[in-house]
């Protein structure tokens, strides 16, 4: 028998990573609250006093970051440092590491609550953050992986248990997700452009997106619940088995599952297709996570009505169990043709979010708080209350957009039998579904102030109790590997070699991935070239820009489906080699306005400039009932056409066909360019002046150009 | 006793097919229209035969229990006693059921026997067991990954489901079929060649409703004019008269930003809104906006035709 050696466990860093959960998990809602009161109420934009930094398409990646990276971010960390260093018996690897990881989190955060707010923003959703600050959050990730192997290298424990099987494979895949998602080219201090365009660019960010949604919000949740579900049931994991086969089939499969966020796009079939069979097999895994922690209760169900913890537990895993199931049906074709970019998806995300995550977090954080401060909690009553609070908000959040997502989807593809879309103006789908909005944020608003009861319920218990920042406890030392006992389970072997581990991980998590991007950047005829598609003059492409700062992408696609319901709503559906020269790609997630890709001059729908003009000004002038913001700021800030000779050469190097020397006329001819537009408003009717050094001219020409290339050749028979 | 099993069993199914009936019958009734039917059907088919299965298994299950009852009254009637080896065999004995149960579905070892499937191992007092996997779970996996091979080999190694665009062009020509048929009544035989201006005053009155929703934003609320010309005057750009007004609402002029409304109008909703505005026709609103295009006279119509409004090819 080795010999006993003492350490101390360190709590304060796990009491920090929780305060910050609970403080970002309450700023993440409330600007989730803002935003759904906002699109009742379009006053709440504030963007008529001139005011740009609070529109909805600029608060709605603060919301999403604040709650993915914030909320749940912070109680990823609080839940490894609790965990890892008990199941490992030893104490983080370097205190010093562990405070540059928190205080270069928060940094992260903040940075984040002020560029997004400020329009600085790739679009690329949940990859919004300029490029200084993915350099960032690198860095700050070596930072942790450090910290964690470290702990890992000096543990006690022989083997690893299940939950650090997934705490590796989450560090080793969000490094790989977030490494090449930022492979970006930056032409300022905080714009850059992304290194694949159109497609290409399509297909890494929802392997990105996806994948974010499965290794920073699920897997390290199911190592957490791993550890926290059996400590608080105080009940053995019911299958070992279960264990291992549902993690490694979990993160094989999950990567492969992005396209499924594409389908019936200008992305080739084959590439849909895997999107679809991989989100088909994902149901056996993630159940499997599921299983494993219900049937761990097992015998132990009769403490559930009474321990709070035990509830937020239940129903957090009962809500992964549902999402993960309501996700793979969202992935075939035919359930994806009614519910993609309708509020079916927010509904979707919000069981995830809401359920999963912060049930869960809710859930460890009552667990942790008496025991790191040595007290009972608070009261179990406000908790039970704070429990029913959550689980009413949730169903009055998801069950009226489930509900809005069917109606509005329907509208879109009603046909009158003459052949006529029964709902032709975008905006009566959008007034049909106004009071499931309002009724969301009755949901939001519950959910909201349950928090806020657990926040005061555990500040209490702090106030009641005296905290333990280093915790005593005793372990013999490790003294090397144990020697393979007769009929013991092979993967015994690679639970005592962390290094194997991650690398397995690692391959097993590249091979989808590289099996999907490799052939759509490599080979050619995976999108089709069309000759009269040419890049965007320097006024477009300045006006692209702001279409990225003001993220109209938040509200509007670009991405015509190929069905005659959108076909014949907006115009020709769109081709893969329409959108060669778009970095980053715009298609969107979410129809909250209506899809703009024949926006441009000569399709359908075509509106004139001047249009344009007094419909951002006051989208109500022109769509009474419109729920969009204002946008007077655009006709009143100037154009600043300094960065367009940055733009285009860094363009040009990724590979748009700008000539060589393009950069020092770009500005002339955008300039050029404005006063074409500004003269055709003064034609129309626009009464303002000096319009042509107004943002604004750089919007309209660049919606004016918006999916108009195709019909070139048409115009030039004619 | 048997023929009253039997009865039952009869009963029973006839119940399950009854439910199933009623389960297929909107299914079927659906089947034809759109892509939600269409999944409905599925739900309501998967459904029913869900239901169906489960109908069986009860059936099969009282028939048991039945059975069972008779042969124990048969038993105590008769006063015969198995002996009580026999009978302990029969207990330990799973029946059929249970051992699909298990085979099939879950296998679960008791609470209390908990302890020997408990690894001896702990981490930080957190102990597994060894249960077995759940077999309905691998059976799932296993079904959905043959599934995932076939939906393959249909769209893409070898079956002959339709790509995306393939879809779309079977779904316009269906849908250019059933627009035939419902455009084959008089009142939308209407296009720009034979189109003549209304004048009673229930079409107007629709006309004008037309109007204030879809063109008053860019015409103004009198056709004064603001985005759009002024429409009361009697200059026009693309040429007066109904043919032409007809044409240009039809086709719009996506250049200049008139939407080509025949992918949201009827041909006799155009024809009604553009009798409407035709009556505007010097009713002199304010705030006229300046005009715009050539003085318009019906009989220099065949003089000079307009072709500023093309029909897309």
């Amino acid at each position: 028998m080795s010999r006993i050696e003492q350490f101390q466990y360190d709590n304060r860093i796990v009491r920090a990573f929780g305060v910050a959960a609970f403080v970002f998990g309450l700023v993440g809602m409330l600007v989730g609250l803002i935003l759904a009161i906002q699109l009742i109420f379009p006053a709440m934009n504030l963007s008529q006093y001139g005011i740009p930094y609070t529109t909805f398409g600029r608060l709605r990646p603060l919301h999403t970051n604040a709650v993915i990276f914030a909320f749940v971010g912070n109680g990823i960390f609080m839940g490894v440092y609790y965990s890892l260093q008990r199941l490992l018996k030893a104490r983080m690897f370097s205190d010093t590491l562990s405070w540059i990881h928190f205080w270069g989190w928060q940094v992260i955060i903040l940075a984040a609550a002020v560029s997004l707010p400020m329009g600085i923003t790739t679009s690329s959703e949940y990859a919004e953050l300029a490029w200084p600050i993915d350099l960032l959050i690198t860095l700050i990730w070596v930072v942790f992986g450090i910290n964690m192997f470290g702990t890992i290298i000096k543990r006690r424990e022989n083997h690893l248990y299940v939950a650090i099987w997934f705490y590796i494979a989450t560090w080793i895949t969000v490094a790989v997700l977030h490494i090449v998602r930022s492979f970006e080219l930056p032409y300022s201090m905080f714009g850059s452009y992304p290194l694949f365009s159109g497609v290409q660019d399509a297909l890494v960010q929802w392997w990105y997106g996806h994948n974010a949604v499965a290794f920073f919000l699920t897997t390290p949740y199911l190592g957490m619940m791993y550890y926290f579900l059996p400590k608080a049931a105080n009940r053995p994991v019911y299958s070992y088995k279960l264990s291992i086969i549902h993690f490694w089939a979990l993160i094989f499969i999950y990567i492969w599952a992005g396209p499924h966020h594409l389908l019936y796009s200008s992305m080739p079939d084959w590439v849909q297709s895997l999107g679809t069979v991989f989100s088909i097999m994902l149901i056996a895994p993630s159940w499997g996570g599921m299983l494993n922690g219900l049937l761990t209760l097992r015998g132990a169900w009769d403490r559930v009505r009474q321990d709070p913890v035990l509830k937020f537990m239940v129903v957090a895993v009962t809500a992964y169990g549902m999402a993960t199931f309501e996700g793979p049906m969202l992935s075939i074709k035919s359930v994806n043709a009614i519910s993609h970019f309708t509020d079916w998806t927010i509904a979707h995300v919000h069981v995830g979010a809401l359920g999963w995550n912060g049930f869960l977090t809710f859930g460890v954080l009552y667990w942790l708080w008496p025991r790191m401060y040595r007290t009972q909690l608070f009261s179990i009553k406000l908790a039970n209350m704070h429990f029913w609070l959550g689980t009413l908000g949730i169903i009055f959040y998801a069950i009226p957009l489930y509900y809005a997502g069917w109606a509005q989807s329907l509208m879109w593809k009603e046909f009158t039998p003459e052949g006529i879309l029964a709902w032709p103006n975008f905006l009566e789908t959008v007034n049909q579904i106004i009071p499931m909005y309002a009724m969301r944020i009755i949901g939001g608003t519950l959910f909201f102030v349950g928090t806020i009861l657990g926040v005061y319920n555990l500040v209490k218990t702090a106030a009641q109790g005296s905290f333990l920042s280093n915790e005593a406890a005793e372990a013999p030392a490790r003294e090397g590997r144990i020697a393979k006992v007769a009929g013991e389970y092979w993967h015994k072997w690679i639970e005592q070699r962390p290094i194997q581990m991650l690398l397995l991980s690692a391959v097993l998590i590249s091979i989808g991935g590289i099996a999907q991007i490799i052939p759509m950047v490599f080979i050619d005829n995976q999108v089709p070239k069309i000759s009269t598609v040419k890049p965007y003059t320097p006024l477009e492409l300045a006006g692209r820009d702001i279409y990225i700062r003001e993220g109209c992408v938040g509200c509007h696609s670009q991405m015509v489906r190929p069905f005659r319901s959108e076909t014949e709503r907006y115009g020709e559906y769109s081709k893969s080699g329409e959108y060669i020269y778009d970095r980053p790609f715009l298609w969107g997630s979410k129809r909250t306005g209506p899809d703009l890709m024949r926006e441009g001059t000569g399709n359908q729908n075509a509106k004139s400039d001047r249009w344009h003009y007094d419909h951002m000004i006051d989208p109500r002038t022109m769509s009474p009932g419109s729920i969009m913001p204002q946008y007077p700021h655009l006709a009143d800030d100037e154009l600043d056409l300094s960065l367009l000779p940055a733009k285009i050469s860094a363009l040009r190097t990724l590979g748009t066909p700008y000539a060589h020397g393009y950069e020092a006329r770009a500005i002339a001819e955008a300039q050029a360019q404005a006063r074409t537009v500004a003269g055709r408003l003064t034609e129309q009717g626009v009464k303002d002046t000096n319009m042509e050094n107004k943002e604004i001219v750089a919007l309209i020409a660049y919606l004016q150009r918006l999916g108009t290339d195709i019909h070139v050749n048409q115009n030039n028979q004619k | 006793m048997k023929f009253a099993k039997y009865i039952f069993t009869f009963l029973l199914l006839g119940l399950a097919a009854t439910m199933w009936g009623q389960a297929a019958e909107p299914a079927a009734a659906a089947a034809s229209e759109d892509q939600f039917s269409q999944i409905m059907v599925y739900i309501l088919a998967i459904g029913g035969a869900l239901l169906f299965i489960v109908a069986m298994i009860y059936v099969i299950k009282v028939n048991q229990f039945l059975y069972k009852r008779v042969l124990d009254l048969e038993a105590a009637k008769s006063g015969a006693k198995l002996p009580a080896e026999a009978l302990a065999a029969l207990a330990a004995q799973d029946s059929f059921w249970t051992t699909l149960r298990k085979k099939y579905w879950e296998d679960p070892v008791p609470l209390d026997k908990e302890e020997d499937i408990l690894f001896h191992h702990d981490f930080d007092g957190i102990r597994e067991l060894d249960n077995r996997l759940p077999p309905w779970w691998v059976n799932m996996f296993i079904i959905t990954i043959i599934w995932a091979v076939g939906y393959m080999y249909y769209y893409h190694w070898g079956g002959d489901g339709p790509s995306s665009l393939e879809e779309y062009t079977t779904e316009m020509e269906q849908a250019k079929k059933e627009q035939a048929i419902a455009l084959a009544g008089a009142a939308n035989a209407v296009d720009e060649s034979n189109a003549t201006a209304l004048t009673d005053g229930a079409a107007l009155g629709e006309g004008e409703l037309i109007y204030k929703n879809s063109c008053a934003v860019c015409h103004g609320p009198s056709g004064e004019g603001t985005v759009g010309p002024n429409m009361t005057d009697e200059y026009w750009i693309h040429g007066g008269g109904i043919k032409n007004v007809f044409k240009t609402i039809k086709y719009g002029v996506p250049d200049k930003g008139m939407v080509a409304w025949q992918k949201t109008l009827s041909p006799s909703d155009i024809l009604k809104v553009g009798s409407y505005i035709l009556t505007l026709q010097g009713t002199n609103p304010p705030n006229p906006k300046a005009p715009q295009g050539s003085i318009w006279k019906e009989e220099a119509a065949a003089a000079s035709p307009d072709t500023t409004a093309i029909p897309p090819k």
